[in-house]
């Protein structure tokens, strides 16, 4: 009966887009810090720039979006509406966007109380988050697949930020942990534990109905999500007791969902009813196309010593799941939620008096594939910096702030005909003196 | 069968419906688009209309709920009619970019609408219809297909 009460209305406007629009600027941010960091910051994937430019891509870029887009889709598949949706999302997005910033200057500075602020902030975004969702979705029956993933995510993210924060206060100095190890299993459980597992749930909806293409196969349903985090849970457990040739075996598990998923995407895409692609439909293809591209790699480190012994190797893998992979699955789904809920706002505003304009005048789709273009080039450019840093990581840093400016100004440019249409509904007599 | 599933169907032929279009104005065919189009127009309209005559009214009626997730209902199908209409005229006057705008728009909101009809509203019509799937059922079934 809760969700029959709470059926009605999509959540205010600025409840999900303060986090889409914020999303980009921390992306450009990290373009602007691999300028700064020059090629030494390629050395390794520990250097502190490296480690403040992914943190800047997962949490400041990947996580806000996540987020912004789960408050507004939970009431839509699940029938699950946050209480006080604008207060949960002013503080989450608040708390979040601080305590990235905080975290990125924690591991340029290396200072325990950088670390400390930034682990506060950030846990307490990821708690007030994970415990709205979790009430939101207490109760709702699990009708369908996504709506059991959607759950399961938030048991992948809270492992997740438990395993950051737990590091960022080890870093403190209150007690040890072995850290490379669980920056492994923290990285893990963000890659596949939440980011797979939420996109899975969201892909079951989405790709067949935005795409036109038949179901995903039923192996892809909630028990593909549940083997997805007892994969992670089984190999970190062996990885701590038996480490060796088993745990490699252990992880190999884990590492085979997200190809498993791609594949079937891509499939499934191909299969699509819609007569040409659209930009969206071009940036799940690259995504999935990288994902592949990262089991490959990952699996040639381990069979092959050359590949293996590699410095550059972690470093390419981590470029492909979060530029080629997140980052353009992200995008794709951006650029059709950000127009729908701005024409579905104004629609609603007009009230029958005055037309919204269509969504694709509202984000122009030439731009979209403009910004496509450029996105492409910045996830090339950054993938071969990982293997000659000294030639290209200047072209990669600048080819990464174009793309992502880019995807903040057509945003904007959202936003602009959001406002220029305000004013005019504005100017027009109100809606229930045109009804008398 | 359930109402769940013999709605979701009817879905699924709308959305065939609307990809017939898509697939003419791919190769050109805008008498073919517009015939497409007129199929597709009524057979939202139909769904629209079975919903709206036949099974919301005996779910509000069993319910005592009015203004609860029909009311919400009614107000999409509204929208949708608004941009059904814009897309019609678009293909009127041959402006491909425009029909392909309003047509988007019409996609995400058709979907939308029938994830929360298809997880949410369907199941409690099969929770509090149940019994009057039978006398029910037929006659959505000739108002779909008359």
């Amino acid at each position: 009966m809760q969700a029959l009460l709470s059926y009605d209305q999509s959540p205010p406007m600025a409840a999900p887009f303060r986090f889409f629009l914020t999303a980009p600027l921390f992306a450009v941010l990290a373009g602007a810090l691999l300028l700064w960091g020059g090629p030494d910051a390629l050395a390794s994937r520990w250097t502190p720039a490296i480690l403040a430019v992914v943190h800047l891509m997962t949490v400041g870029f990947m996580l806000q979006v996540m987020l912004g887009a789960l408050v507004q889709i939970l009431p839509v598949v699940a029938g699950a509406n946050l209480e006080r949706p604008l207060w949960v999302s002013a503080v989450v997005h608040a708390a979040m966007t601080i305590g990235t910033l905080f975290l990125a200057v924690a591991f340029l500075s290396f200072a325990p109380y950088w670390f400390a602020a930034a682990s506060a902030f950030l846990g307490f975004a990821a708690l007030v988050f994970i415990v709205a969702a979790a009430a939101s979705l207490r109760g709702v029956p699990p009708t369908s697949p996504t709506i059991s993933g959607l759950k399961l995510a938030l048991v992948g993210l809270s492992v997740t930020v438990a395993l950051g924060v737990a590091m960022a206060v080890s870093f403190g100095g209150s007690f040890s942990l072995p850290l490379l190890q669980v920056a492994d299993y923290h990285a893990a459980w963000g890659f596949v534990g939440w980011g797979l597992v939420l996109l899975t749930a969201v892909a079951l909806v989405v790709v067949p109905m935005f795409q036109l293409t038949p179901n995903y196969p039923n192996v892809f349903g909630a028990r593909f999500m549940v083997l997805a985090l007892a994969a992670l849970a089984v190999w970190n457990a062996v990885d701590l007791f038996w480490p060796g040739p088993w745990a490699t075996l252990a992880a190999a598990v884990v590492v085979a969902f997200p190809p498993a998923f791609a594949t079937a995407t891509l499939r499934l895409q191909q299969r699509s009813k819609r007569p040409r692609f659209d930009p969206s439909q071009h940036f799940w293809r690259l995504a999935m196309l990288s994902t592949l591209l990262a089991a490959m790699l990952w699996g040639a480190a381990v069979g092959f010593d050359t590949v293996g012994e590699w410095q550059g190797w972690p470093l390419l893998f981590g470029t492909l799941v979060i530029f080629g992979a997140f980052v353009s699955v992200i995008t794709g789904m951006l650029y059709k939620i950000v127009p729908f809920l701005i024409w579905l706002h104004l629609q609603n505003l007009g009230s029958g008096r005055l037309m919204a304009p269509n969504m694709k005048k509202i984000i122009d789709e030439a731009a979209m594939t403009r910004q496509l273009r450029a996105h492409g080039v910045a996830c090339l450019l950054l993938a071969l910096a990982t293997v000659w840093p000294e030639a290209l990581v200047y072209p990669a840093g600048i080819a990464l702030i174009v793309a992502q400016g880019w995807l903040a100004l057509n945003l904007r440019a959202g936003m602009q005909v959001y406002s220029a249409h305000r004013r005019k509904l504005d100017a027009l007599p109100p809606a229930s003196m045109q009804l008398g | 069968m359930t109402f769940r599933e013999l709605m979701s169907g009817d879905h699924r032929h709308c959305d065939d419906c609307f990809v017939a279009v898509e697939s003419a104005l791919g190769r050109d065919d805008w008498a073919g688009a517009t015939q497409a189009f007129a199929v597709y127009e009524r057979a939202m309209l139909a769904h629209f209309s079975a919903e709206e005559s036949l099974l919301f009214p005996e779910f509000e009626a069993r319910t005592g709920m009015r203004m609860g997730p029909t009311q919400v209902m009614r107000n999409e199908h509204a929208q949708m009619r608004e941009l059904i209409e814009a897309a019609a005229s678009a293909l009127r006057e041959h402006d491909a970019v425009d029909y392909s705008g309003y047509a988007e728009t019409l996609l995400i909101m058709m979907q939308q609408h029938n994830m929360k009809e298809e997880n949410i509203l369907y199941p409690m019509c099969d929770e509090h219809l149940r019994d009057a799937y039978a006398s029910l059922s037929a006659r959505i079934e000739s108002t779909l297909h008359p």
